[in-house]
């Protein structure tokens, strides 16, 4: 387990994963939409959020299927032109829960699919946002938080890097008091 | 679905702005610890029924069970929310006594709750303490300094100051040459800008 406090992971947590419950459960709403009653029956299969899903595999209560952002449709699409995959759409959390989930469903091929994924667009990832304007990158929705991450990375060093060989004003505003005064920060 | 609420709360802070704060989600933090409160309820309710069937809670592996392990991990899910959702704002309440300075604009006073608004007040004094005993201003200098005056522009009506080398009329659009200390707090507060040569 991560930082306690990561949002990010918390946030990864929330992808949504398919179950097969294996043993049923007492007293809990919400769970299994199509059940009558409060109670899950064995055999009933439901998409539970990963942190639930997670804990109760441990306990061998569901069986986890693979999620449908690894299925063979997604691997055939990575393997035609991995950088104009979107991944963002099918989980903003591609590699993150691909690391978490490869051991729990057994599926070996995931940390092949995710090394090569990564690899291929790192490369492609870092040369546009070295050589990107201020303008927002087309590509940019295509793109997992992680990458976006690197891309916003890679942006502002080059961004830090030319400003630092022209110059310029090294004083500048609070960042967390916004840009309320655009024309002032223009002059 | 169990947890959504927390998350959506997490998720609130997490889309703004890097280092921007949204404001304090009082209504969806109350209904988080209600919805922590109903699964400590049935959690209960649940155990005490194991019991009264005369198992042993440990061993036991039911559907009750599973019942109450499912309230026990939203529980603990929820509270994890609740607590990176503190922690993380908390982090930024420190770090505004660093870039703004010990008097808040309104516009972020109105984005927090009382009581990170005490943070903010100890904090700032702690700090204060500490700088008046070490007889040193932490807070400037954040930026390794060329020269010790600096040509600035002032963009809002600060009106007449005493600065440590001397009183000045800070106009607006007027421009002056000040020691680089005076001028850091209100480049920071947006109130002048520092032109470039």
């Amino acid at each position: 387990m991560g930082d306690y406090y990561d949002m990010d992971e918390i946030m990864m947590e929330e992808e949504l994963v398919s179950v097969v419950f294996q043993k049923a459960a007492n007293g809990v709403v919400q769970i299994d939409p199509s059940a009558e009653t409060n109670t899950v029956e064995p055999g009933s299969k439901v998409e539970l959020p990963f942190w639930l899903a997670q804990e109760l595999h441990m306990r061998q209560a569901v069986s986890i299927n693979v999620p449908s952002c690894f299925d063979q449709k997604t691997r055939k699409e990575i393997q035609a032109d991995v950088s104009c995959v979107d991944l963002r759409s099918r989980c903003p959390y591609f590699y993150e829960l691909g690391c978490k989930i490869a051991p729990l469903i057994g599926e070996k091929t995931i940390g092949a699919l995710l090394l090569y994924a990564f690899k291929c667009r790192y490369k492609d990832i870092l040369i546009k946002g070295h050589n990107a304007s201020s303008v927002a990158l087309k590509s940019a929705s295509l793109l997992t938080k992680e990458e976006s991450g690197l891309y916003e990375a890679a942006r502002s060093s080059m961004t830090a890097f030319k400003k630092w060989r022209m110059g310029g004003a090294r004083y500048q505003r609070a960042t967390i008091l916004g840009k309320k005064r655009k024309s002032d920060e223009c002059t | 679905m169990y947890g959504r609420k927390a998350c959506q709360l997490v998720k609130e802070l997490a889309s703004c702005e890097s280092e921007q704060l949204s404001a304090y989600n009082a209504d969806l933090f109350d209904q988080v610890t209600r919805e922590c409160s109903t699964h400590h309820v049935e959690l209960q309710t649940l155990i005490r029924k194991i019991q009264d069937e005369g198992l042993d809670t440990q061993a036991t592996k039911n559907p009750d069970h599973f019942g109450a392990l499912i309230h026990h991990l939203a529980l603990v899910r929820n509270k994890r929310c609740l607590m990176a959702y503190m922690y993380n704002r908390a982090d930024i309440v420190r770090s505004l006594r660093w870039k703004v300075g010990p008097v808040l604009p309104q516009e972020i006073l109105g984005k927090l709750n009382f009581s990170e608004t005490e943070y903010f007040k100890n904090h700032s004094a702690a700090l204060d303490s500490y700088m008046s005993e070490m007889e040193l201003d932490l807070t400037v200098d954040f930026v390794p300094p060329k020269d010790p005056y600096i040509q600035v522009r002032v963009l809002d009506d600060i009106g007449d100051v005493l600065l440590s080398d001397k009183s000045a009329n800070l106009a607006p659009h007027s421009i002056h040459f000040l020691k680089r200390t005076d001028a850091e707090p209100f480049i920071a507060q947006g109130l002048m800008e520092e032109l470039a040569n």
